[in-house]
């Protein structure tokens, strides 16, 4: 064997342990990536066989329409919201399901309170719109609290869709974030607590002082993964609201679904698929960053 | 020189060929379509293999989706050059269609001799020409009707079910007043997907009217009987006479809703019927003509078959259309989906045996008007969604029926320009 042959295979061999997984990248990311930034600067892409390149055209088409602001707008407060949703829900239930209870019924809890992360968009829709009916259980139960007088259309009327959508998405969502703050509050040191207990403290005041600050790099971690998940959620809001009632829960992710197979305006739909990728990568940078920091 | 094949070379033929079955089928089809979804017998598949082995030199691949999804699959797969040969169509998507190059046309393939039906036997709306072709033939035919729990209605104090508009109202609200949680009427709003409640339940009511949306393929939504059918639809909401919730209420619920006996109406396709007999056989049931304010005319529908324009075995995928059109086939297709036949030569085949709620489906197919404007339509698909946008935004009170027949036009037109 040749001493440039041998230089090769020694300093080739790692590379070609990769070659698989670079290989699957490149053909479930990499191509897909490139052709919708490619549709994105075309005119009529798949409904022409021949379209016409336009440059930024679109993305000015894109940035000048108000329904695309008004998406945005939309996908903001979901996103924000939902989250928010997810942590005081989620940290809230993971210190209930940490307390020293019987291990039994600590087990069970946390079985069943995991248990909405399980279910599949589909399920989780259809069970809150029947929930949410105006003949369904809840306007049953306000109704009979006598806090309502009539049925309210939870999902059906444009000043309530919205907040009806992040319920069930808190509903939806809260498991991951209990999950994560539970194993991150098994690695708090019992020693500070102790040390808390010593000096008086009580139950709000060690949460603040001692478990908040210890879990913070965990909070934070989950929060940016948490808002990079929800800022492009499309199953659970197509498939609950479509966007409606109008287009008061119109999010970025169905606002590209509907410009691509309602209007067969894939060329727009692209560009809007292109801006929710680059605010994703924004916070994905922002994510990998704090992981880095942690590490 | 004598030459031998080396001993791998033979090997490896003689495994080849024993590999390969006896005789390979000349063409494999595939039929995408949503039909065997709503069919739990299992009748499509007896089809296909009833199919081949009548042509042993033709496979026939089904592929079945949910109606939801068949539009968005036909589009990407013709994108991605994988398409299916013989595709399952709904008129309303035609002209889209033809705009992306997907179908075939089917004219010379129809002026044949040798098919097994009349091109004059077929139902009309389907065939008609777009562009001076025709891109679709009809596997099944329905007209839009309007499903009755006489249940409700005996209870209401009525009879008979409502024939006119004044009639439907009077009796739609006194349903709606028997107790709470139940309703008149129930109005499909739903921006969810596919957000076509309007063609569901406003186009029926507008064509009982005498009115219509398209003019040739323009649309024509801001004219003086779409605002006087909203007003209806309207006026009806205000008595109380339209379940709760219109802007959150899909087709599926509708449907459920009525078949659990909690609304009096419900207009839909015919095609319904045998889902409501089936499901609550002690429904006292009955469906009629959607109620007329003047004009007998009828919303038709059917699901449809066409070839798709890059499909590299059109001969097979015809020879498979024509079977499917023959009138015996036809006539099996049409029963198992409790519709009429595309074939109308198979009509005597299907009336024979057939029960009372099919019959009833052929007397208004036969006495009233078909009217089908959709398949012309530009942006079909689109425009349903912007009607049912501007409904909601009417039955929530937020602005008058000419205002939202306006808003309709206007984004219409914007969408196609």
């Amino acid at each position: 064997m040749t001493r440039p042959f041998r230089l090769l295979t020694a300093s080739g061999t790692p590379y070609l342990f990769l070659l698989p997984g670079l290989v699957i990248l490149g053909a479930l990311l990499s191509v897909p990536l490139y052709k919708v930034v490619e549709y994105s600067l075309y005119d009529n892409v798949i409904v022409e066989r021949n379209p016409t390149f336009v440059g930024l055209d679109n993305y000015r088409n894109i940035l000048g329409d108000p329904g695309y602001w008004s998406a945005g707008f939309n996908t903001i407060v979901f996103t924000v919201g939902s989250v928010v949703g997810h942590m005081i829900v989620g940290i809230g239930l993971a210190l209930l399901v940490n307390a020293d209870i019987h291990p039994r019924a600590r087990t069970f809890f946390r079985s069943m309170l995991v248990l909405p992360w399980i279910f599949t968009a589909v399920v989780v829709a259809l069970n809150w719109q029947l929930l949410l009916n105006p003949f369904g259980l809840i306007n049953y139960i306000l109704d009979w609290l006598g806090l309502i007088s009539e049925p309210l259309d939870w999902l059906g009327n444009p000043d309530l869709a919205m907040w009806s959508l992040l319920l069930i998405s808190t509903w939806r969502g809260y498991p991951f974030i209990m999950v994560s703050f539970l194993s991150g509050l098994q690695t708090v040191p019992r020693e500070l607590y102790e040390a808390a207990d010593i000096d008086g403290a009580g139950f709000w005041h060690k949460f603040w002082h001692v478990t908040l600050p210890q879990l913070k790099p965990v909070i934070f971690g989950v929060a940016l993964l948490d808002l990079i998940w929800t800022f492009q959620l499309f199953p659970l809001v197509w498939l609950t609201t479509g966007g409606g009632p109008g287009r008061a829960t119109e999010v970025l992710s169905t606002l590209t679904f509907r410009l691509a197979f309602v209007d067969f305006e894939f060329a727009q739909a692209a560009t809007v698929a292109v801006s929710i990728l680059i605010i994703s990568a924004a916070f994905t940078v922002l994510y990998l960053r704090n992981e880095a920091r942690r590490l | 020189m004598k030459r031998h094949l080396p001993k791998w070379a033979l090997a490896a033929a003689t495994s080849v060929a024993t590999l390969l079955p006896a005789s390979l089928p000349a063409a494999e089809i595939e039929w995408l379509q949503w039909f065997a979804a709503e069919d739990p017998t299992g009748f499509y598949d007896q089809l296909v293999e009833d199919f081949e082995a009548q042509h042993p030199d033709i496979t026939v691949k089904l592929v079945t989706q949910p109606f939801g999804k068949v539009r968005e699959s036909i589009v990407t797969d013709n994108a991605i050059g994988v398409g299916s040969d013989v595709l399952g169509l709904n008129m309303p998507w035609t002209t889209e269609f033809l705009d992306i190059g997907i179908l075939e046309p089917l004219d010379d393939y129809l002026a044949r001799d040798d098919n097994s039906f009349a091109t004059s036997d077929l139902v009309e709306a389907p065939i008609g020409k777009i562009d001076g072709k025709t891109w679709m033939v009809p596997l099944n035919a329905f007209p839009f009707v309007m499903h009755v729990n006489m249940d409700l209605v005996k209870r209401a104090g009525f009879d008979a079910p409502p024939t006119n508009w004044e009639e439907l109202s009077e009796q739609a609200a006194a349903i709606a007043a028997l107790e709470d949680g139940i309703s008149g009427l129930g109005l499909p709003f739903s921006s969810q997907p596919p957000s076509n409640g309007p063609i569901l339940t406003f186009l029926p009511l507008l064509y009982s009217n005498g009115g219509r949306i398209m003019d040739g393929t323009t649309p024509n939504f801001d004219n003086a009987k779409v605002v006087e059918t909203m007003e209806f639809i309207k006026t009806l909401n205000e008595a109380g006479a339209i379940a709760p919730g219109a802007a959150s209420r899909t087709g599926g619920v509708d449907l459920e809703e009525f078949i659990a006996g909690r609304t009096g109406f419900l207009i839909s396709p015919g095609v319904h019927s045998s889902a409501i007999t089936g499901r609550n056989p002690d429904m006292d049931y009955t469906l009629v003509r959607v109620p007329t304010n003047g004009t007998n005319a009828y919303r038709v529908h059917g699901w449809e078959i066409g070839i798709s324009a890059d499909s590299r075995n059109k001969e097979a995928a015809w020879t498979f259309v024509n079977y499917l059109l023959s009138p015996e086939v036809n006539a099996r297709v049409a029963k198992a989906s409790n519709a009429l036949p595309g074939n109308l030569a198979a009509l005597d085949a299907v009336r024979e045996g057939a029960d009372d709620t099919l019959i009833k489906q052929m007397d208004i197919l036969s006495g009233d008007t078909p009217v089908e404007e959709m398949r012309q339509s530009p942006k079909a698909v689109a425009s349903w969604s912007l009607m049912t946008e501007e409904l909601q935004s009417l039955l929530r009170g937020d602005q008058t029926a000419a205002e939202a027949a306006a808003a309709v036009q206007a984004r219409w037109m914007d969408q196609i320009k």
